[in-house]
């Protein structure tokens, strides 16, 4: 139990008092000479059993009704938040929203979902406990924003569902921020959160750094985590695969793959409906449920006569989660995929020209080129998917172009230039040559996502058959697609805001590596770099909620979206519109990953820290916490009464009745 | 009556002069030694006619009632009554507890008052008086005689005694009933701080004996109420370990003890025909001995 004016407990000495009393009457007794004693010694045998223990009793309420009474001054409240408000009134309460699109789940058929619940539940607690101000950090805009009163929460944009994931070390982070720059004393931080891992990234290094900067405010910060772990297994999660537009006799068709997953399979199959609105009109399709995952592959919807480009949907129906119960997509007449191999070396970059110009969809046309440095500036970087760069790492003007082509949604590879050091680019820097004769084969690779991911039927790409004869050692901040034996990075890839670079540590020449000759590595590795850089070409894009500084304030929404602000429209699941440009917005791939993060994680990464966490569940409403000095206000009339009836005589003095 | 002008603080003259006027008699007959007031078993000479009775050789012929020759031919010898007078043996309880007293007198010097005005009276119509100061045992004893001077004796030993020591009075009962050797007034003027169904036989075994046996209970209003405040050490007066009580936990069963103890030595009083009289001290004694005697005077004893 925790109290709202623990100060008052310390009055709690004072439910002695009765006994105390006691005491002193006990010890201020007079000496008397008495003759009568023999009635005495026998109402001394019989004060036993039941008058003794009337007497203890009437002390021990006497006792309970002061300790009643101090402990309703102290405003007690009921509740498992052990030591939630001890102190009193906290400087601060900051609230951190996890908005992700796995908190609208309503499992075992609530009415509400763990957002709202957490939120409804939430704010009759903040109202209890007090606060001198208010902040709330969502996991959209990751900035704290003010609030007058805790009812004002239910009414803020900021707390409605999104599609974007959640980042925790960055919206505490966001909060620290906010209280080092506040001066903040004692702060009160509410985490409201369903505990994905996904949203968490508990492997992250930002938690130690995060675990001891909070550390070093001692316990001026209180770590309060409502924890919404409940899921349902039955949830349906629906994903599209991929949007082929193809030529179908005179007009054309959308061939729309899709993947409905479930995280506990049921005896037999389940036939799912599937909706699916192409610019309006509808189709519906079933798709046969098997096991945890099943996929509808190349559904073929034909388009209308002309129909170039627009906008679709799939949907499956209603379950406990609404969020990923739908899938936005866009479509257009493919435009011609552009590849700029800029290289000194002609023949050296000639395999990565061919692997960027055989395309593998007849409906697809790529063009390559090669260009030497110097004619960089001829390049039409509005049409361009991606850029090789087989040359001196760049600097200055041509590093800006590059960073601008990427900022755009560009892929770009880099290749280990012949000689020199050079510098960082994106914070990647090419070392020396490797000095060690032989060949060396290729360790490990991520075949899980990205350019080295295995093939759709699971097969994995042949990257262990590649040998490696010449590397240039890669240092810097980067993740690693594949490493050499030794741990060397053969393929790197640098965070960056939008787009995607990937730097490769040897070249497709023979002397270098087998990567030209080994053919399959090389063009999957192409073909998906560009599928990834033409993403952001053409005018209609897929976008993932939340991800990339895109502005979505001049958008205009065409679907989905609910009631969300235009500025939110980024991180809401939805079709949008924006001059010639068509966006469809959906959740990430990782959200649909069900993983929580382990408890024993969770207390390490708040180690050290005062840190409290209850197990909630969606649809559970009322506050987290309720006052309840009212009860020990009706214990200590009890006490009271009962104090009274024990004292109320049994019977008049039938002695009096005798000496009369 | 009192050759010496000492004062005596258990002596009101004018308490005595009231009560002279008040007879003290016994309830049954007495053997006394002398003629008296009260009624005798045997024959005597008053003018209260008892029976006629054959005249037998041997008898005076004076007492030959010639009336009753002329009517029946027949000898017969007039009796009449026999008055003597008694013998008042006073019992004062000399224990510890008899010291104790909450209105400014102790029971002891309530039981004096009492006893030399019985003394009194007895000697100012006649009677033996006796005295008898029990504690332990029987620790100071004067045997009954009718000398007025004897009083004088009586009152310095009421005058001397000193409240000390438990009381056994079954014991003190007993030992009187053995020692009284003719029929006697026995008065007892104690607290009687013994359990009930221990005094049963010494009353009986003075019943027995054929003396009248009168019981003055003493007890102090504060012993009655017991109405203290504060918790309190008792100090045992007959010399028996103290009590530390809170009045205000005990004070019910206390009552409930009292009660049981009074009415169960009624029932033992009335069952072995003493002649009762529970005294509160802070009554008149004048009152009480009123009482008493005006009782006495509506039982007095057939032959």
């Amino acid at each position: 139990m925790s109290f709202l004016e623990p100060i008052m407990l310390a009055a709690l000495p004072l439910a002695s008092l009765p006994f105390i009393i006691h005491l002193i009457n006990q010890r201020r007794y007079q000496t008397v000479r008495w003759g009568a004693m023999m009635f005495l010694l026998e109402a001394n045998r019989m004060y036993r059993g039941y008058a003794r223990l009337r007497q203890i009793l009437i002390m021990v309420m006497r006792i309970l009704a002061i300790a009643a009474l101090i402990f309703a001054i102290s405003r007690p409240l009921a509740g498992g938040w052990l030591g939630v408000a001890a102190g009193g009134k906290a400087d601060a309460t900051i609230v951190i929203l996890d908005r992700s699109p796995s908190m609208r789940d309503a499992p075992a058929g609530r009415e509400r979902g763990k957002l709202d619940t957490a939120v409804a539940r939430l704010i009759p607690t903040l109202e209890t406990l007090g606060s001198t101000r208010y902040v709330l950090i969502d996991s959209d805009t990751r900035s704290p924003r003010p609030f007058e009163k805790p009812a004002d929460l239910a009414r803020m944009p900021e707390v409605g569902p999104s599609s974007a994931s959640a980042d925790l070390p960055a919206l505490l982070q966001a909060a620290y921020d906010y209280v080092t720059t506040n001066q903040l004393g004692r702060t009160e931080l509410w985490i409201l959160s369903d505990l994905r891992e996904n949203d968490w990234n508990s492997d992250s290094g930002r938690w130690r750094a995060l675990r001891e900067a909070f550390a070093q405010r001692g316990q001026a910060v209180r770590f309060h985590l409502l924890a919404y772990t409940e899921g349902d297994p039955e949830n349906l999660r629906l994903r599209v695969q991929s949007v082929r537009r193809r030529k179908a006799g005179d007009g054309s068709e959308l061939l729309v793959s899709i993947k409905v997953e479930r995280d506990r399979a049921t005896e037999g199959k389940r036939a799912v409906p599937v909706q699916f609105e192409i610019e309006g009109a509808r189709s519906q399709a079933t798709l046969e449920l098997e096991g945890t995952a099943s996929e509808l592959k190349d559904h073929a919807i034909p388009l209308e006569k002309g129909r170039d480009r627009g906008w679709g949907r799939v949907a499956i129906p209603a379950d406990s989660n609404p969020a990923d119960n739908e899938y936005y997509f866009t479509f257009e007449k493919a435009p011609t995929r552009r590849t700029v191999v800029v290289s000194d070396d002609p023949v050296g970059t000639r395999p990565l020209a061919l692997a960027a110009s055989i395309s593998p969809d007849p409906g697809v046309v790529l063009e390559s080129e090669v260009i030497p440095p110097a004619q960089l500036a001829s390049v039409d970087w509005s049409t361009l998917s991606l850029l090789v760069w087989s040359a001196p790492v760049p600097e200055g003007e041509t590093a800006r172009l590059i960073e601008a082509f990427l900022g755009r949604g560009g892929t770009a590879i880099f290749l280990p230039p012949a000689g020199g050091e050079g510098g960082a680019f994106l914070g990647v820097k090419y070392g020396p040559w490797s000095d060690r004769p032989g060949e060396i084969a290729v360790e490990s690779w991520r075949g899980d996502e990205d350019l080295l991911a295995a093939s759709q039927s699971g097969r994995s790409l042949p990257v262990g058959e590649l040998v490696v004869k010449r590397y240039r050692t890669l240092t810097g901040e980067f993740t690693p697609l594949a490493s050499l034996k030794g741990g060397a990075a053969l393929l790197a890839r640098p965070a960056t805001a939008a787009g995607a670079a990937y730097f490769l540590a040897t070249t497709p020449t023979p002397s270098d590596s087998t990567l030209g000759s080994g053919g399959v590595v090389l063009y999957v590795l192409v073909q998906r770099a560009i599928e990834q850089g033409a993403r952001a070409q053409g005018g209609a894009r897929q976008l993932v909620a939340g991800v990339g500084a895109v502005d979505s304030s001049e958008w205009n929404r065409i679907a989905g979206g609910n009631d969300a602000l235009s500025t939110d429209f980024r991180n809401q699941a939805g079709v949008y519109g924006a001059g010639d440009l068509l966006y469809a917005v959906n959740r990430s791939l990782p959200e649909d990953s069900t993983r929580l993060i382990a408890d024993s994680r969770l207390s390490e990464l708040f180690q050290g820290l005062d840190f409290s966490r209850v197990d909630e569940q969606a649809g559970r409403l009322g506050s987290l916490i309720e006052e309840i000095w009212r009860m020990f206000l009706v214990s200590m009339i009890g006490a009271m009464t009962a104090e009274a009836v024990l004292c109320l005589p049994n019977r008049a003095r039938p002695a009096r009745g005798a000496a009369a | 009556m009192f050759t010496e002008s000492r004062q005596r603080s258990f002596l009101d003259t004018a308490v005595l002069s009231r009560l002279s006027g008040f007879p003290l008699y016994a309830r049954r007959p007495m053997q006394g030694t002398v003629s008296g007031r009260h009624p005798s078993p045997h024959r005597g000479s008053s003018i209260e006619f008892a029976e006629y009775r054959k005249y037998v050789p041997g008898d005076d012929p004076r007492r030959i009632d010639w009336r009753a020759y002329g009517r029946s031919d027949r000898h017969f010898v007039k009796e009449f009554e026999a008055d003597t007078n008694l013998r008042l043996c006073l019992v004062v309880d000399t224990s510890g507890s008899m010291d104790y007293g909450s209105k400014g007198t102790t029971k002891l010097e309530y039981a004096r008052k009492i006893a030399a005005a019985l003394g009194y009276l007895a000697i100012q119509q006649g009677d033996a008086v006796g005295l008898a100061c029990m504690a332990r045992g029987i620790v100071r004893d004067i045997p009954p005689r009718r000398n007025p001077s004897h009083l004088m004796n009586v009152f310095d030993v009421l005058e001397g005694i000193v409240p000390s020591g438990p009381s056994q009075i079954p014991d003190v009962l007993h030992e009187l009933a053995e020692t009284l050797s003719q029929r006697a007034l026995v008065v007892i003027v104690s607290d009687l701080f013994i359990e009930p169904e221990l005094l049963s036989s010494g009353f009986q075994h003075l019943r027995f004996r054929k003396h009248d046996v009168a019981v003055f209970h003493l007890l102090d209003p504060q012993e009655l109420a017991f109405d203290f405040r504060r918790p309190m050490r008792f100090l045992d007066m007959e010399g028996g370990p103290a009590l530390f009580a809170d009045p205000s936990e005990i004070a019910e069963r206390y009552h409930a003890s009292l009660e049981r103890y009074l009415s169960g030595l009624k029932q033992v009083l009335l069952e072995s025909a003493v002649d009762y009289h529970k005294v509160a001290i802070d009554e008149d004694y004048e009152q009480v001995l009123v009482r008493f005697l005006i009782g006495r005077t509506r039982t007095r004893g057939v032959r």
